[in-house]
């Protein structure tokens, strides 16, 4: 035994040495490393995303400490973190604010994975899995946004879970399913409750444990010019350099966070009444503020189809095609990667005005 | 055995006769929809009413509506004569009792006759109450007619001749919300009241009201009072000084215990003051305001507490007590706003500000106790809220103080470590 009661720093690491593989481990992080190119900076959004996601678990396990979820506590158990507990309104707006940035993180990295075509062989499974893994962000933000059980999220949720039973055939079961009956109720808020705190989390661990497997497995999309020129070829090793750079991107978004908590905490507004009539202006939040928009642009009907139906027929459409871009832009033709890129633009310009005249309506 | 058969024979026999009528009729027809004619067909009047159709008075069309028609009550009930007959001169001949047009006394007869009648009514109406007629006659309009005086309002003016619907039928002219109109019809004609020497302007103060407002434009049939819900219905009279009170009190009850517990119930009285019409007016009844309290021209209480007189402290203190309660509210809401504005949480501050605003409620209601120890005590109460909503807002300030100092010091803390990082990043060894 090799230990020593003289060092038991040296002791400890000599006792886990004698078990695991940690010299294989610290060797294979010596040697990973990291491309340096022109868009480098933006291969920091990944971790920044993460780093907001373990933000999103730790605060939201203090939030699990109060929080009642049933229709007859919530709003006052939220109104009680906010008001009564000590640092609960501050814990509640980081959960709150750390939760809009890691989607708006987690969007900027897949469109700048997009624009660096990194989605290309053999990195096909770590797009799709990035691409769900953006769905089940939005789904924790969906699901979220209802617990405090205050009227604009209840009015929110009604609307959300309207567009979903439009899908045909299977719509209605899931907004069923959803909701606990044929209307958003009481019945509704343990059910978000459940998917936000056991099946989403659930599943994003599996997916960021998949996501993360791809990307050790396969290493960093390097730029297609070095496949020419190798000479080009800089890197940097992932510790300590990459390591050092991504902590000080997250020392930065911490305290941005910490800032938009104490200017604009968030607020609660009143306690959702179900047999109220919806107030004016109720929209969901920014990220589905796009395809909320996208479908009251719709017709009435258009052929068969009712035109909420046509709208999401699109937008299923799109997200499939999406998903399939690894499949579609292969790199052996460049006119096809001309159009994919364009339409990558397209979309972002698409997205941009749909969310703002979403939220200037 | 024939016991037995015969009254089914005549069950069967009715229900042919209904299924043979409904067949001649659209499948989708309902009363409505019915023409005019077979409308009447089945009403009691008889020959009366094939006379009246083609008179085209609309008698005819007005008694379809009628309760009585439907309760299988005829012409002749209250008109006499014989309904049998085709030709007029034969229905009207001497010996059937017909009297035609009944006149204002007839009327009263005519209707009393049933529903004055209790072992009638009650067979017939059990619910309904079989004191109109007797209340009528201490009625203001009772009490003219029986000196001879046909202008005023009998059974017909007020409920219709021909058309009677039931009080609850919103059709009815005597349903809640259409008695004022009903009522002022005469009340408020000057022509028609001036030989009777009273105000004709009831109907339009009314409609001004606070009760005309909530009875007309509300429509709350419940809960405002009509013209009869003061004055009564069949026994309509001006409201006597003594029982002002009570009238109001009907509803205002704490109100108007208050008041009759007060110093000022027997001063009123001594000086036959009309107890709540005194100070809040009679049709033309509004909100009332805190400027009314106060020994100032135009104040209610100045009417008889001039200034510096017996009783105008006590005004004095009410109108200077409510002043200084309502410049709080605005205190606390400026503070309480500035206090959301900035991303507090007020609450509790706003529970405290609406708990003081039930306290000045009930301190308004208890002006009527004219008592300064029952005010101090219920204004202690609201300033107490009062200051705990205050309290509530400059706690907010000061916590988002907290907050800013405490994001000022970690922000200290995190700018230090990123110097930290970013001083390790360039101490790391050159890439290549």
């Amino acid at each position: 035994m090799s230990t020593s009661p003289e060092n038991p720093d040296r002791a400890l690491l000599a006792w886990a040495k004698d078990r695991y593989p940690i010299a294989k481990f610290a060797e294979w992080a010596k040697h990973k490393t990291v491309p340096i190119g022109p868009g480098a900076f933006w291969y920091y959004f990944g971790g920044i995303t993460l780093f907001l996601f373990f933000m999103q678990v730790g605060t939201g396990i203090l939030l699990m400490f109060y929080y009642k979820g049933s229709a007859d506590t919530a709003f006052e158990s939220v109104r009680f973190i906010s008001a009564k507990v000590p640092f609960g309104w501050l814990i509640r707006s980081v959960h709150a604010w750390s939760a809009n940035l890691m989607i708006l993180s987690a969007f900027i990295h897949m469109f700048s994975v997009f624009f660096m075509r990194a989605y290309r062989k053999p990195r096909e499974l770590t797009w799709v899995s990035g691409i769900a893994l953006l769905g089940i962000l939005m789904g924790f933000g969906f699901s979220g946004y209802l617990l405090p059980w205050n009227e604009l999220a209840f009015f929110a949720t009604k609307v959300g879970t309207d567009i979903i039973g439009v899908i045909p055939y299977i719509g209605d079961p899931i907004m069923y399913v959803l909701r606990g009956g044929e209307e958003v109720t009481g019945s509704t808020l343990p059910r978000f409750f459940a998917l936000h705190v056991a099946l989403f989390p659930a599943l994003l661990t599996m997916f960021i444990a998949g996501h993360l497997f791809f990307i050790q497995m396969q290493g960093i999309h390097e730029p297609e010019a070095w496949k020419a020129h190798p000479e080009q070829r800089k890197t940097m090793p992932f510790f300590p350099h990459f390591f050092m750079r991504e902590l000080l991107l997250w020392l930065i978004t911490l305290n941005i966070v910490a800032v938009l908590a104490v200017f604009f905490p968030a607020e609660l507004g009143i306690e959702a009444d179900p047999f109220s009539s919806a107030p004016a202006g109720i929209k969901p939040e920014w990220y589905f503020l796009a395809t909320f928009e996208f479908l009251k642009y719709m017709p009435a009907h258009v052929g068969p189809l009712e035109g909420e139906e046509l709208g999401l027929l699109i937008i299923s459409a799109g997200f499939a095609l999406w998903c399939l871009v690894p499949w579609i832009d292969r790199g052996r033709n460049p006119m096809m990667t001309k159009i994919v890129m364009a339409a990558g633009v397209a979309i972002i310009v698409f997205l941009s005005i749909m969310t703002y005249l979403g939220h200037s309506a | 055995m024939t016991k037995v058969f015969a009254p089914a024979f005549i069950l069967v026999c009715v229900a042919l006769s209904f299924e043979v009528r409904a067949e001649d009729l659209p499948a989708d027809a309902g009363a409505e929809d019915l023409p005019a004619d077979a409308k009447i067909e089945h009403l009691p009047g008889g020959q009366c009413l094939e006379c009246h159709r083609t008179a085209g008075d609309g008698v005819a069309e007005l008694w379809h509506d009628d309760v009585h028609a439907r309760a299988g009550i005829g012409c002749e009930t209250c008109h006499g004569g014989d309904p049998e007959q085709a030709d007029s001169d034969l229905a009207k001949r001497r010996g059937t009792g017909y009297h035609g047009e009944l006149s204002p006394s007839q009327i009263l007869l005519s209707c009393g006759g049933c529903h004055a009648d209790v072992d009638y009514m009650k067979v017939r109406q059990p619910l309904l109450p079989v004191d109109q007629l007797d209340k009528y006659r201490t009625s203001e309009h009772g009490k003219l007619l029986a000196k001879g005086e046909t202008r005023v309002a009998q059974c017909a003016s007020c409920h219709g001749a021909h058309g009677v619907r039931e009080v609850n039928d919103g059709k009815s002219p005597v349903y809640a919300s259409n008695v004022p109109a009903t009522c002022g019809h005469c009340h408020g004609d000057a022509d028609y009241m001036s030989d009777f020497g009273i105000e004709t302007n009831q109907y339009d103060e009314y409609v001004q009201s606070v009760h005309g407002k909530a009875l007309l434009e509300k429509n709350d049939v419940r809960g405002a009072p009509a013209c009869n819900d003061c004055h009564g219905n069949h026994g309509a009279a001006p409201p006597s000084i003594d029982a002002i009170a009570n009238i109001c009190g009907a509803c205002h009850s704490y109100n108007a215990e208050l008041f009759l517990g007060s110093p000022l119930a027997p001063a009123f009285k001594e000086k036959s003051l009309a107890d709540c019409v005194a100070c809040h007016g009679k049709h033309y009844i509004t909100h009332t305001r805190d400027e009314w309290e106060g020994d100032k021209p135009g104040a209610t209480c100045r009417k008889c507490h001039e200034e510096g007189k017996e009783g105008s402290d006590l005004a004095l203190y009410f109108t200077e007590t409510f002043g200084s309660v309502r410049q709080s509210f605005e205190e606390i809401e400026q503070l309480l706003t500035e206090a959301e504005m900035k991303g507090m949480d007020v609450t509790e501050g706003e529970d405290y500000v609406e708990a003081a605003r039930q306290g000045l409620m009930q301190a308004r209601t208890l002006i009527h106790s004219f008592s300064k120890p029952v005010m101090e005590e219920k204004v202690i109460e609201i300033a107490e809220n009062q200051a705990a909503a205050l309290e509530e807002g400059y706690a907010a300030l000061r916590a988002l103080e907290d907050r800013r100092r405490g994001l000022a010091i970690s922000t200290l803390l995190l700018l230090l470590l990123t110097i930290m990082v970013a001083i390790k990043i360039r101490t790391l060894p050159p890439l290549d």
